[in-house]
């Protein structure tokens, strides 16, 4: 105890090693691909070879040997045919006689002893479709909206409007417009998706899975399986990164392998190689987005009116809140009192878009910044000076009519980024297309300056109230300790570690009393989804209120059992009281547990009354809270090949309390390296044949560690003190600003805005030599 | 990847036990090196072989001979050993900047010279350094030695100019002297990339003329090439800015690259004259 006496002092905002480091390093942590598995069955899925088409036939040939294997299709779905998630359109498996809307769209599920046995029988599994012809992207669909919008495909559609539009164009000394792209991005974590389904004895099934939300199959699969709530059992297991691939999928996968698990009661697991990952799991939306803005001589925006298209594949599964994010993003970050923003999510038939770090923010911001800084062109003014004028500051409205409180720092951001990577000076070094004097490279700064909501949109925390608890227990290692039970997920981001620094402060213990095990829905209350930069600001909270809750129940006990009533104190790991001699926690927690079996403290979360919010309007308050970010990046372009590597990047954060520097800082880069591949390299195209054509590691480029530039990472702090310890979000926004701010130090270098990411030398060069996107 | 487990693999220890394999229909095998190509191949559903053979243990094709006028180079020679090579800096540093661009380091590590070539990729990345060299491939069989130009090696797409009983041995290089060598790789990022584009040069200029122009460029074409055309344009003209904006523009009237993937013809056509300029202004 003298050791964890010593240790024992704040620590939230020390940047405390990860606790799942040892395991993880050591290779001792059992991903679900190391775990041995006894008598259970491979499961392949079979699916449609066509993009769109009626399907006639799912039949195995009555040649093959189908001894010891297992077949299921929609006839052997206990219940509805349907994966209910934002909607109730899509089917777990495409039935015979109904159209199939992707290609790859799963038609069977084949099960064996063996991978290879599966594999094998799945070839002989007749699929027949008539095939119809179908609108494969978004590009189709963009041409579509605009030559005959009556007949654009629109599964959600949603407008937000301030102010009075007509007004605003009509008060505006000029007007500029703007059409910015980007494709889909794929997740690439580096495990794979993968689950096993074990049917139970009682009809329930207990699923394990490298899934970010345990409780979203509990809730998803009730009508297909036939099964409530209570029988669907979700366990985590050790996940190798997600980034928002492992938000609604999991729930489709554990679908799939409960079918031949229930049919055949044995224990299926289903997981994917490489390239099945790629193809058949949910990317990043496509998006279409179009600017038109009116402003003043002196630069005043007067007018947005925004039209923001993401491509949402066959389903519209979770892309309605997609949109919402986007639409939510794509005029906050200024001033500007007549927007319009009308956002649309597009069928066509591709595998449903889906959840991805940023959720269509990075697509809203994309293009809103790489708009400002063409009217800042357009106006002739600097790009930084521009948005020092026109960004949006504490007290002012935001596009849903929300008004800022003090807890942003957005200005603060602006100016220490600017500050920082001197800005200033950079901007008139900058090459504008012709090398100036001793410069090799073409080079170029630029700036992106963004907010990101955290949390669930608008009142969603308020109706979700996450619930959570912190438990006095018997730890594995046999001593008394505390277990963290709430649902959130370790997926790489560091929750364990942030969640054990929050309890031990809140609980004044050190940290080797504090255990976070694996989120299972048998054991942990529902604390949302780890997903929208919601865990920490959030759950986080839950949990330190959780905490808190226990201690004074222990203080209680103690006072009550070892200090004669009077009042304890649970301080540095020990109880203290006046006038007695400290008892260390280890012996109060080990009567608690004895006499009366353990305690536990919990939480709900709540937001403040006076959050207001319309979700038919969208009016009011659109997040509980906002970080934000300046993000610049520098960028050197071989005038001899137009290679282009971006050399340094400059970002000042405000995620409101910081945690854990470390973990935060490990966010950052993380997400800023994903964004630097969306920016700049990771490409990837539909075939005719309804396939992405860049589906294994050796065609879809990401980012070595080679391509990385010099990271400068500040955080300056505005806490959310609504919610203590007071953080937001961080695990997003690093994604959001990286790839318009590199655009923008393109079109400082090149003299040229590309309008489409990724932006390659091949780009670069039409754009210079083709005219084609030539507009400066 | 389960197919490879039905694969028959021999491991020959000694050139001419792996000549007898491979001298005979029935015991002749898929011949694989460092297997960085033929297993990604495999694993990515490419019908496996029933037989292989291993040139992974022949102390024969692993060595490196420094001579007169020439370099002889193993083709069981991995690209980390050539790497390493001090002589072969000197003498052929173009084929040495190559090998450090194959892969990651741990596929330099085991993939070989004789390998890359023998995998006849447009995209290989060794294949235009050698090319200009003007040197040969040394073939093996029980029939004794061939020699064969490295000019006429890849006769057409993943193609080789080897009879089925034939092994690469070894690569005989003629040493650079007093030529520049220059290698340039346009990648799909800055490390483990596939070239989109590339070239190699070993130009020789004395007082200010071209003596001697060769110039190669992979990834542009079915097999590697040489840009016959722009090398006979430049032979005993004076280097001038003028006369590289020349050749620039002639490379790219010459090259008849494809869009894939990687790039686009247009970009590829374009970069390919740019990569003579830049190989012609690094004399």
């Amino acid at each position: 105890m003298t050791k964890a006496r010593k240790n024992a002092r704040q620590l939230i905002g020390t940047g405390m090693h990860r606790v799942d480091a040892a395991g993880k390093v050591s290779g001792e942590t059992r991903y679900l691909n190391d775990m041995p598995l006894k008598g259970i069955l491979h499961g392949v899925v079979v699916r449609s070879p066509v993009p769109r088409g009626i399907l006639k036939a799912v039949e195995p040939d009555p040649a093959y040997n189908w001894t010891g294997i297992t077949v299921a299709t929609a006839k052997d779905i206990p219940g509805e045919n349907v994966v209910h998630m934002h909607d109730r359109t899509m089917p777990l498996l495409a039935e015979v006689g109904a159209e199939v809307r992707y290609r790859g769209e799963p038609v069977a599920v084949v099960a064996a002893k063996t991978l290879a046995q599966a594999s094998a029988a799945a070839a002989h599994i007749r699929v027949e479709v008539d095939p119809l012809p179908p609108l494969l992207t978004l590009a189709e669909a963009v041409a579509v909206f605009k030559s005959t919008p009556d007949k654009f495909d629109s599964m959600k559609s949603q407008d937000i409007v301030k102010g009075d539009i007509a007004k605003g164009f009509a008060e505006a000394d000029d007007i500029l417009e703007g059409e910015y792209e980007a494709g889909h991005q794929e997740q690439l974590y580096l495990e794979n998706q993968g689950v096993v389904v074990y049917p139970q004895k009682d009809g329930s099934i207990f699923a394990d899975g490298s899934l970010q939300c345990p409780y979203f199959p509990v809730h998803e699969l009730n009508d297909p399986l036939q099964l409530p709530p209570e029988k669907i059992r979700v366990r985590q297991t050790p996940i190798g990164g997600a980034f928002g691939g492992k938000e609604e999928y999991p729930t489709m996968l554990i679908g799939y392998a409960a079918l031949p698990a229930l049919k055949s009661g044995k224990p299926v697991k289903i997981t994917y190689e490489r390239n099945e990952d790629i193809l058949f799991t949910p990317k990043r939306h496509p998006v279409w987005v179009r600017y038109k803005t009116g402003f003043k001589k002196d630069g005043t925006l007067t007018a947005i009116e925004c039209d923001y298209i993401l491509d949402g594949g066959a389903y519209l599964t979770i892309s309605d809140v997609v949109m919402f994010r986007g639409i939510l993003h794509c005029a906050l970050a200024y001033r500007c009192d007549n927007v319009v923003i009308r956002g649309k999510v597009a069928r066509t038939h591709s595998m449903p878009c889906g959840a991805f770090r940023g959720f269509g923010a990075p697509q809203a911001i994309w293009g809103i910044e790489s708009h400002i800084d063409a009217v800042a062109a357009h106006l002739g003014r600097a790009p930084h000076e521009y948005r020092q004028q026109i960004h949006i500051r504490p007290g002012d409205s935001t596009p849903t009519g929300q008004i800022l409180s003090a807890e942003n720092g957005s200005t603060t951001c602006l100016k220490q980024a600017l500050q920082r990577a001197d800005f200033a000076r950079k901007w008139r070094q900058s090459s504008q297309g012709k090398l100036r004097k001793g410069q090799q490279k073409l080079y170029g700064v630029g700036l992106a300056f963004l907010g990101h909501g955290s949390a669930f949109t608008g009142d969603g925390e308020a109706k979700f109230k996450a619930k959570g608890r912190v438990e006095l227990a018997t730890l594995a290692n046999g001593k008394p300790g505390v277990n963290i039970r709430v649902s959130s997920t370790e997926m790489g981001q560091g929750v364990h570690t942030i969640f054990t620094q929050i309890a031990a402060d809140a609980l004044s213990l050190a940290p080797e009393h504090i255990r976070f095990p694996l989120a299972d829905t048998a054991f942990v209350p529902n604390s949302g989804p780890t997903v929208a930069s919601r865990t920490t600001m959030v759950v986080g909270n839950v949990v330190y209120r959780a905490a808190q809750d226990l201690k004074q129940q222990i203080e209680a006990f103690a006072a009550q059992h070892f200090f004669r009533g009077a009042a304890a104190t649970l301080k540095d790991s020990q109880l203290v009281a006046k006038g007695a001699r400290p008892v260390p926690f280890a012996k109060v927690a080990q009567a608690m547990l004895k006499e009366i079996g353990g305690a536990s403290g919990s939480f709900q979360f709540n937001l403040p009354d006076s959050i207001r919010w319309d979700q038919t309007t969208f009016k009011g308050d659109s997040y509980p809270g906002y970080s934000w970010m300046a993000n610049i990046a520098e960028v050197e372009i071989d005038p001899l090949t137009y290679e282009l590597a971006v050399t340094r990047v400059t970002a000042v954060i405000d995620i409101g309390r910081v945690i854990n520097p470390v973990t935060a800082g490990g966010q950052v880069e993380g997400g800023l390296t994903q964004a630097l591949g969306y920016a700049v390299m990771e490409k990837m195209g539909t075939g005719k044949n309804g396939l992405y054509d860049a589906a294994r590691l050796q065609t879809y480029i990401i980012p070595t560690a080679l391509d990385t530039p010099e990271f400068d990472i500040h955080f300056v702090e505005y806490p959310y003190t609504f919610a203590p310890p007071g953080a937001k979000g961080v695990g997003e926004l690093p994604m959001d600003g990286l790839a318009p701010a590199i655009a923008n130090a393109v079109a400082a270098a090149t003299g040229r805005r590309l309008r489409q990411i990724p932006i390659t030398p091949e780009a670069i060069y039409e754009a210079v030599h083709g005219g084609r996107e030539g507009t400066p | 990847m389960k197919n490879i487990e039905k694969i028959a693999f021999q491991f020959p220890t000694t050139l001419a036990a792996a000549l007898r394999l491979q001298a005979n229909e029935k015991t002749r095998g898929k011949l694989l090196a460092g297997g960085t190509d033929l297993m990604v191949q495999w694993a990515s559903g490419v019908p496996t072989p029933e037989r292989v053979t291993s040139l992974w243990n022949l102390p024969e094709i692993s060595a490196i001979r420094v001579l007169a006028d020439h370099v002889e180079i193993g083709a069981g020679v991995t690209h980390a050993f050539l790497v390493d090579c001090q002589p072969l800096r000197t003498h052929v540093p173009a084929l040495v900047a190559a090998a450090g661009t194959v892969g990651a380091k741990q596929i330099q590590a085991r993939g070989t010279l004789g390998g890359n070539v023998a995998n006849a990729s447009p995209a290989g990345d060794t294949a235009p350094a050698l090319l200009v060299t003007d040197g040969t491939v040394v073939l093996a069989s029980q029939a004794g030695e061939r020699e064969v130009s490295l000019s006429q090696f890849w006769t057409g797409y993943r193609q080789i100019a080897a009879r089925p009983d034939e092994i690469i041995v070894a690569f005989r290089l003629p040493k650079r002297g007093k030529a520049r060598e220059r290698f340039r790789k346009i990648g799909t990022r800055r490390a483990q990339a596939i070239s989109k584009v590339m070239a190699a040069s070993r130009i020789r200029v004395e007082k200010g003329v071209i003596v001697s122009a060769a110039i190669a460029l992979g990834s542009v074409a079915p097999t590697p090439v040489r840009l016959t055309q722009v090398e006979q344009f430049l032979a005993g003209k004076k280097l001038t800015p003028a006369l590289i904006a020349e050749a620039e523009k002639l490379a790219q009237t010459t090259v008849q690259p494809i869009a894939d993937i990687r790039s686009t013809a247009e970009y590829r056509r374009w970069a390919s004259g740019r990569l003579v300029r830049d190989a012609l202004e690094h004399l």
